[in-house]
């Protein structure tokens, strides 16, 4: 059962199209590798699902429920983290998880579980602004994850983790599903993170949907198309080499 | 809940410290200015309250409008420095409800800090007019009139913040928009009851005339208005980021 489901989704900022009739399909308790080069519209899809930009075209509808119509109740079912850590610098860890905590009517302890989840418990007294990079990203991480939401959106979960760090997260959203039976569509460009820990991967390029599916799929579609189909990356790369090489031959 | 949750988004931003340094300098203006004339303004006819107002109100007038675009640039600082409005926008909230609790807050700052400046007029009042005494309900009509005419002013400010991710730029419009208004003539009415320039008027002045209640009702119309001009601009943004 998809819970997530596009149909058509596009955002143009006048000729400029950055999401060109996207048709997503997120399987309930899955995680969704959401790959695509720099401005592919990675982004501005996951900003039309939180309602932080409105689509030109198209739907889409998350549980049952449709934008902009069910957009508070839907809101209270995600945990994101959108393209950087979002948090007030003039409070301390434990106080923006607190102001989430009281948004979304949580219990108390769902703070420090969020904070026990990322590794911050030590820093929670520490002025957000004084965090390090990383801390940051933890931050920006435990806010997502706060009350264990069935849904969640990373945009770059892992940029400026340490090794240690990203694998602490990747195994975290490993675990996700089963433990919470939560569903992730996690974006990344470390393609061997997504290859890791995605069950199903949407590969994306210029506002189009190249390829969806499992990640064996990829690699038959992959074989078909003569493409290389050892790891991800390069099956990747030669996908969105060869989108770019039919683009500039139709101009 | 949620008012209090604005509050404490404040903390170290040193937003409410500002206010009582903004009326510790409103206040000492009519004190000095007594202080240092007080031969001129003993010697003038009439209520106390009133040659304390005219002789001193429009540069404590013009402070408290700076006061307002100076915190209320520093709100959306907070908000826009390190994104938390972004995280605010993808929680279960409306984003109007944000705004009017910080135009809430801003208010009751703004109206302690007409208080604390009127409590300063009563020292002078008592000081160098000890015969007169203080009428406290005089005080409350007069404290109450400026704090509405302040409103159209708070409200368009916050907008202002709201819109600019860069508090400077913010900050500049703000300024602009004070010393224009200031400069502009005071003999058209229409100029009197905009926001930045309504904060002059004065009680007496304009019962004289007979326009405190259109002053009155202009201002929280305006206030209104801009209210849902704010509501709209949230609204239709989306379509544009």
């Amino acid at each position: 059962m998809n819970i997530i489901e596009t149909k058509n989704l596009t955002k143009a900022y006048g000729d400029f199209t950055a999401v060109s009739s996207l048709n997503l399909h997120i399987r309930k308790g899955s995680v969704y590798g959401f790959l695509g080069p720099n401005g592919a519209g990675k982004s501005t899809t996951m900003k039309m699902f939180l309602g932080l930009t409105r689509p030109t075209d198209g739907a889409f509808h998350i549980n049952k429920k449709r934008f902009p119509q069910n957009r508070v109740e839907i809101l209270k079912e995600i945990g994101s983290f959108i393209e950087a850590p979002a948090f007030y610098g003039n409070l301390t860890g434990a106080e923006n998880l607190e102001l989430i905590r009281k948004i979304l009517g949580l219990q108390e302890d769902s703070v420090d579980d969020a904070l026990e989840l990322t590794g911050l418990q030590e820093f929670k007294n520490r002025l957000a602004k004084r965090y390090s990079l990383g801390m940051k990203q933890r931050l920006g991480l435990a806010g997502a994850l706060i009350g264990r939401p069935p849904i969640l959106f990373l945009d770059e979960p892992t940029n400026g983790l340490d090794p240690v760090g990203i694998h602490e997260i990747r195994t975290l959203i490993k675990s996700l599903p089963k433990k919470y039976e939560c569903t992730v569509l996690v974006s990344s460009h470390l393609l061997p993170e997504i290859e890791l820990m995605a069950d199903d991967i949407g590969i994306l390029n210029h506002g189009h949907l190249l390829f969806e599916g499992s990640l064996d799929d990829l690699k038959f579609h992959a074989h078909d198309m003569g493409m290389p189909d050892d790891n991800l990356e390069e099956t990747f790369l030669a996908m969105i080499d060869a989108d770019n090489q039919k683009r500039r031959d139709r101009r | 809940m949620r008012f209090g949750m604005e509050l404490k988004k404040l903390r170290r931003t040193g937003y409410f410290p500002a206010f009582p340094a903004g009326a510790a300098a409103a206040s000492a203006f009519p004190i000095l200015n007594m202080a240092v004339r007080t031969e001129v303004y003993t010697g003038l006819p009439g209520n106390p309250l009133d040659i304390l107002l005219d002789a001193s109100w429009q540069m404590m007038a013009m402070l408290n409008i700076l006061l307002i675009v100076c915190c209320t640039c520093m709100m959306y600082h907070t908000e826009y420095a390190e994104n938390g409005i972004q995280k605010m926008e993808v929680l279960p909230v409306r984003q109007i409800s944000l705004f009017l609790r910080k135009f809430l807050i801003t208010t009751a700052m703004a109206a302690l800090v007409i208080m604390i400046e009127f409590a300063a007029l009563a020292f002078c009042i008592l000081m160098w007019f000890p015969d007169a005494g203080i009428d406290l309900k005089e005080f409350l009509c007069h404290w109450s009139f400026e704090v509405i005419l302040l409103l159209p002013t708070i409200m368009v400010s916050l907008i202002i913040a709201s819109a600019c991710r860069n508090m400077w730029i913010s900050l500049g419009i703000g300024v602009i928009l004070v010393f224009t208004f200031s400069v502009l003539p005071k003999d058209y009415l229409f100029l009197d009851l905009c926001p930045y320039c309504s904060p002059y008027q004065l009680l007496t002045a304009a019962e004289e005339n007979g326009h405190a209640a259109l002053f009155l009702g202009v201002c929280i119309g305006e206030t209104a208005l801009a209210g849902m001009a704010e509501h709209i601009y949230l609204k239709i943004r989306r379509y544009f980021s």
